[in-house]
């Protein structure tokens, strides 16, 4: 098929990584698995001059868990990696999850969790559980480092606080304090291979008296032009009582903050009912955790 | 069955090239590259409906690489399916009908270099006003698509009446009438079309194409590229699945031959998914306005129905579909007093046509949707209204049907036994239910798609001390196994192993002729020519073993490789040893048979369709768990009970009953192509028009009534067609049972089920 | 623009020359001539051009070729060991789950990984693991008895081995 060509580059460390990407900044874009990436060269969407390919880079890939520091996972880590791992089970059943419902068997081995992340796609699979995890980004170049809250990580439909030059170098998923579980919830058309009509990642903690809303997130998805967390529910939801009343209330308020549009693949105003089903399912799910049931 | 005792028959035989196809080793037309082949590209319109004003392909005939480029003035010549009515040419002409209609092509070294000439081409449009949808299309004022059809949009019309319709209506005792729509959808077969065409010096074309009619090609490439049918061979390499989808030639196939006898080089056409998407030729979306009655009893009194199918922007396989949705509200029930009324619309879209139960599965839909609220609302279950009404053993339609053999009413019993219908319908907890629907389709046509009198299949079987045997048949294995099919019955009748029986099909110069693998035709057709050829060549060798044995020909039959006495055990010998005698004597040892399937007819337009040797009847039982939250339907258990006749092999039976199965589950759940208002397709792709993946399908369970029609070859009928039928009305009666919701378009999505419930409850 | 490279395709070695636009299906089926591997969307939607790239089922329509320079790559034709085929191809074969055979490369490829990863999957498993193939032809049941059977067989294979 005939594409714009491009160049390739196959850095092997971190160095050389940052090096091109410091050269070729505006030009460059960054190849984890291609699942995203190579569609939208495929379709003439995007044409980048040059592509770094970072399957190569080993200081990319790895899950570490910390019971202090929390879960850390590499930037080039496949998806399946993290659908398999023991520790993410352990540490992050939901990512664990939401990984194993992304597209298929073969995309799972391809797409690192970077890559779907770095996309900006707003139904991407693992960003609405990284958000209920409150998870933190740590976002390099030559020459530097910084973290930043990945609810601060999407600006725009498809655009990333990324800056010219920086890459996505790991996720942090701080640990789960006790009386606090995350769950994932979505819909798509059919049983797999899905752009989810909608996606939600919770986190419910509890206070000692296992029935007060401690801390909350709601982390959507395909429900605006990010993944983006449902602030407004959240405030309202803190404090309450857990019962079937709060989980029908932070539906109905995560519905309330979901913007939505009609699109091939749902109508808004069904986006916002599912929107409301899912979060209070989730919470209900996640109560259940807690409770060890 | 006791009394017939097969070998080869009934038993799960092992297709001869499943193992070439587990290897990778397989040869489908993309796999095929010839000396010097270049590979074509199609330019395509950017315009759903417009004049062409003009076509520049200066630019990029000048382009390296570039071999040749063709457009549609250099091959005029108008052809279809149907020969009498021909709208199509193998690219656009003076205007587009669709977006993404072919307008040229090219042909370069390097696909590369081929794409990058489409853009180098420049077309000028007039746009015309779109119309996606039908209502649209025969506005007063319409532009018509084609200036030379006589109605304006209406492509074809047709009337049919029988009985008296209005009286049984007043004498019913309960009337519904309600509309139905159903969907716009493709076959999504999984090799997009390819073909490779060659010239050589002798001006001879030879074409390989995944094609499932390479005679109706055949046929086709003579008219489009102006050439005696003496002097074009196709051939038919492994085809990765059609469902009706490559039942007529496509554009690809005659712009491969235009640009091969430009570029005097072999050329390679492929599609990309969008691509097959534009080719298309689905199933027909129609609007269906029904009315049926029963009297008190649950007998139906008449059926009247009004087809509203949008075509698309071409003829196609139009006419012939209109026409078989008028022949299927006559079957599997008997109706006395039927009215039809449909038309066919040319409508901005590409363009539909013969999809796998082509012309049954829209009426079935709403008919058997309509029995089940009749009988709910006699207050009687579904079961016994059907069961009322289905046909017996034999049975006479008043369109002048004939159906040869019937084991409907058995399908019923034992699907309804199997599922526990009888204790779940109307007894499950809300958000879960059962549906039954029945259904049949015909195996064969009595008719040539053009008028004719020969024999629509034949078979060629030569015995040969060195090759063996070689069975030679025009019929097409598209996957559904036809090769095996035949193989099996040749072994069955001379006597000998499955595996010693060699298959040529496919082929227009090496094998005899046969009409293609479509309406479910090629057992009984090609089978039964055939068992003709074999029954003359056991005629041709009995005599000789007899003389070597000393014994009546009459008294021999052949088994186990051998010819032996039915009255004395001793008396035997290899069956290869009589070949091999009959050919000292006589010569080559070959036989031809034929088929030439009963031809009835009625006295009407269209009376001629519907007519089949024999039919195959299936009946489904669908249990649905809906998600009364979020509107999701799961179908979580499915059975079938099939009349296949006798199962030639219960393995492949079973594989087309369960393709059938899901294929109309996607249809009924997820499956649209959808469209913006200026005529594209929003979703030409495989992740936005979403078949089903293997986490969807239901528990299946499939099983083959016992059955026999006497006057088919080994009792079989059609296996791949009519079990589609049912599964869509199975799915949405059983959604019905679960919610109380009924569903009169599709697909159901979650999103339709969720509004249908909050609909409900503000009633 | 063009590179010479070296792949690792079912054990032998090619060297290549590739353009960096190049897709591993496409050198595999056109430069390679191993056309077992098939195409059926071109963007990922179908798994008909699965691969194995070091025992990973991966989209070859959306791999380029020269990602996976030093990667052992393992296409349809690699899965028989010579004359033997493979059980997993016995079983696809023995099950009635071929019929127009365009998926097939793919399905016996995912099976092939999924088996490595968990010998003795459960039906749920299974559909997990092969729901990226898209088959139209038999509905998956004759499939999914496959892979089930083709566990058996290769579970016996080890235990002879052993």
């Amino acid at each position: 098929m005939h594409l714009e060509p491009f160049e390739y580059e196959k850095p092997n460390s971190l160095v050389e990584l940052e090096a091109l990407l410091s050269k070729h900044a505006d030009e460059a874009r960054l190849l984890a698995g291609g699942t995203d990436l190579l569609v939208l060269v495929k379709e003439k969407i995007l044409s980048p001059k040059m592509i770094i390919d970072i399957g190569d880079v080993a200081a990319l890939q790895g899950i570490t868990a910390d019971p202090a520091k929390g879960l850390t996972i590499l930037a080039g880590t496949k998806v399946s990696t993290i659908e398999h791992s023991a520790e993410v089970k352990e540490f992050a059943p939901a990512l664990s999850f939401a990984a194993a419902q992304l597209g298929s068997s073969q995309v799972r081995h391809m797409a690192t969790m970077a890559g779907n992340v770095c996309h900006g796609s707003p139904s991407a699979e693992t960003s609405p559980v990284l958000l209920a995890h409150g998870a933190v980004l740590t976002i390099a170049k030559a020459g530097g480092e910084r973290e930043l809250p990945i609810s601060d990580f999407w600006l725009a439909y498809r655009k990333t606080a990324l800056a010219p030059g920086e890459y996505l170098k790991a996720f942090t998923l701080p640990a789960l304090p006790k009386n606090a579980a995350v769950e994932y919830a979505f819909k798509g058309l059919r049983g797999a291979m899905e752009i989810d009509m909608v996606n939600v990642g919770v986190y419910l903690e509890l206070e000692e008296d296992l029935e007060t809303v401690k801390e909350v997130r709601i982390g959507m998805g395909a429900v605006g032009p990010i993944p983006y967390r449902a602030v407004k529910a959240e405030a309202e939801l803190k404090g309450m009582k857990v019962d079937d009343a709060f989980f029908a209330k932070a539906g109905e308020l995560a519905a309330a903050e979901a913007t939505p549009i009609d699109d091939v693949r749902a109508t808004a105003d069904y986006r916002k009912k599912l929107m409301s089903v899912l979060t209070r399912r989730a919470f209900s799910a996640a109560f259940a955790r807690i409770k060890g049931e | 069955m006791s009394d017939r005792k097969f070998s080869v028959i009934g038993t799960d035989q092992v297709r001869k090239e499943a193992p070439d196809k587990a290897r990778g080793e397989a040869i489908y037309a993309d796999d095929i590259r010839l000396p010097r082949m270049l590979h074509g590209r199609i330019k395509r319109s950017d315009y759903a409906h417009a004049r062409i004003i003009s076509i520049d392909t200066s630019a990029a005939e000048a382009l390296p690489g570039v071999k040749a480029v063709v457009v549609g003035s250099e091959a005029p010549q108008k052809y279809g399916i149907v020969p009498q009515a021909p709208t199509e040419t193998a690219m656009a002409i003076d205007k587009v009908r669709y977006h993404g209609e072919p307008v040229a092509a090219v042909a370069a070294t390097d696909p590369d270099i081929a794409e990058k000439a489409l853009d180098l081409i420049e077309v000028e449009y007039e746009p015309l006003p779109v119309y996606v949808n039908t209502h649209d299309a025969i506005a007063e004022g319409a532009v018509a698509l084609h200036e030379d059809n006589k109605y304006g949009n209406i492509a074809y019309q047709a009337r049919q009446e029988f009985g008296e319709v209005d009286k049984a209506f007043e004498e019913s005792h309960l009337v519904i009438e309600k509309t139905y729509k159903t969907s716009y959808v493709n076959h999504v077969f999984m090799e997009p079309h390819s073909a490779v065409a060659r010239f050589d010096d002798n001006g001879d074309l030879r074409m390989w194409s995944s094609t499932q009619v390479p005679h109706y090609l055949h046929t086709m490439l003579s008219k489009v590229m102006d050439m005696p049918m003496a002097k074009i061979h196709v051939t038919v390499p492994n085809v990765g699945g059609g469902f009706g989808g490559k039942g007529e030639a496509s554009n690809n196939e005659l712009i491969a031959a235009l640009l091969s006898r430009k570029a005097r080089r072999p050329v390679k056409v492929i599609y990309s998914r969008r691509e097959v998407f534009l080719q298309h030729r689905g199933r027909h979306p129609i609007e269906m306005k029904v009315k049926m009655g029963v009297d008190k009893e649950g007998y139906i009194t008449a059926i009247d129905y009004d087809g509203l199918m949008d075509g698309g922007a071409y003829g196609a396989w139009g006419i012939i579909i209109l026409f078989y949705t008028a022949a299927m509200l006559h079957l599997p029930y008997k109706v006395k007093n039927v009215r039809f009324f449909g038309r066919r619309i040319y409508t901005n879209k590409p363009t539909c046509g013969p999809m796998r139960g082509l012309g049954g599965v829209q009426p079935r839909f709403a008919l058997e949707s309509m029995m089940d609220e009749l009988a709910i609302k006699l207050g009687m279950s579904p079961y016994e209204l059907k069961l009322k009404n289905a046909i017996d053993k034999k049975h006479v339609t008043v369109s002048g049907v004939h159906v040869r053999h019937s084991e409907y009413k058995k399908c019923l019993e034992e699907v309804v036994s199997e599922s526990g219908y009888l204790d779940k319908h109307g007894k499950l907890p809300f958000g879960k239910g059962v549906g039954l629907a029945g259904g049949y389709y015909i195996s064969g046509t009595a008719y040539t798609l053009y008028m004719s009198y020969k024999p629509h299949s034949t078979a060629l079987i030569r015995l040969d001390s060195e090759s063996g045997v070689t069975l030679q048949c025009g019929a097409t294995d598209i996957g559904q196994g036809s090769n095996m099919v035949l193989a099996m019955m040749c072994a069955e009748k001379l006597g000998l192993p499955y595996e010693s029986i060699h298959v040529i099909s496919g082929d227009t110069k090496n094998a005899p002729f046969d009409l293609g693998s479509f309406a479910s035709r090629v057992t009984v057709a090609a089978g039964s020519a055939v068992c003709e050829a074999a029954d003359k060549l056991i005629e041709q060798i009995l005599p000789i073993a007899g003389v070597a044995l000393g014994c009546r020909a009459d008294q021999l039959a052949v088994g186990n490789g051998e010819i032996y006495s039915i009255y004395e055990k001793e008396i035997r010998m290899p069956f290869w040893d009589a070949v091999e005698k009959y050919i000292a004597a006589h010569g080559p040892l070959s036989a031809t048979g034929s088929y030439t399937p009963p031809r009835r007819t009625g006295d009407f337009k269209g009376g001629n369709v519907g007519h089949s040797p024999t039919y195959g009847f299936t009946a489904h039982v669908a249990e649905v768990d809906v998600d009364t939250e979020t509107g999701e339907v799961k179908v979580v258990n499915y059975n079938e009970a099939g009349d296949c006749g006798q199962p030639i092999n219960p393995l492949s039976v079973e594989g087309q009953v369960e393709g059938s199965i899901v294929m109309a589950m996607g249809q009924a759940l997820y499956e649209e192509i959808k469209m913006t208002p200026d005529g594209r397709l929003m979703n030409p792709n495989l992740h936005d028009y979403k078949v089903p993946t293997m986490r969807d399908i239901p528990n299946i369970k499939t099983l083959a009534v016992e059955s026999y029609d006497e006057d088919s070859p080994f009792g079989a009928k059609e296996a791949g067609e009519g079990p589609i039928q049912p599964t869509i009305p199975a799915i949405l009666n059983a959604i019905y049972d679960a919610i109380g919701v009924r569903f009169t378009e599709m697909p159901v999505t979650p999103e339709k089920v969720l509004a249908a419930l909050a609909a409900k409850g503000q009633e | 623009m063009k590179k010479i490279i070296t792949l690792n395709i079912n054990g032998d070695d090619y060297d290549l020359a590739i353009k960096p636009t190049d897709f591993l299906v496409d050198i595999v089926r056109d430069t390679v001539g191993l056309t077992g591997t098939k195409k059926g969307c071109n963007i990922g939607d179908c798994g008909a051009c699965t691969v194995l790239v070091d025992g990973r089922p991966i989209l070859s329509c959306l791999t380029l070729a020269m990602s996976v320079v030093g990667k052992k790559i393992k296409t349809i034709e690699g899965v028989a060991d010579g004359p033997e085929l493979d059980p997993v191809q016995q079983a696809f074969i023995d099950k009635g789950a071929i019929q127009c055979g365009f998926c097939t490369p793919g399905m016996i490829l995912s099976t092939t990984a999924l088996l490595e990863r968990n010998p003795a999957p459960t039906e749920e498993e299974i559909k997990h693991g092969l729901a990226g193939n898209i088959c139209r032809c038999t509905g998956y049941v004759k499939i999914i008895d496959a892979v089930k059977h083709a566990a058996v067989l290769k579970t016996k294979e080890g235990t002879d081995v052993r």
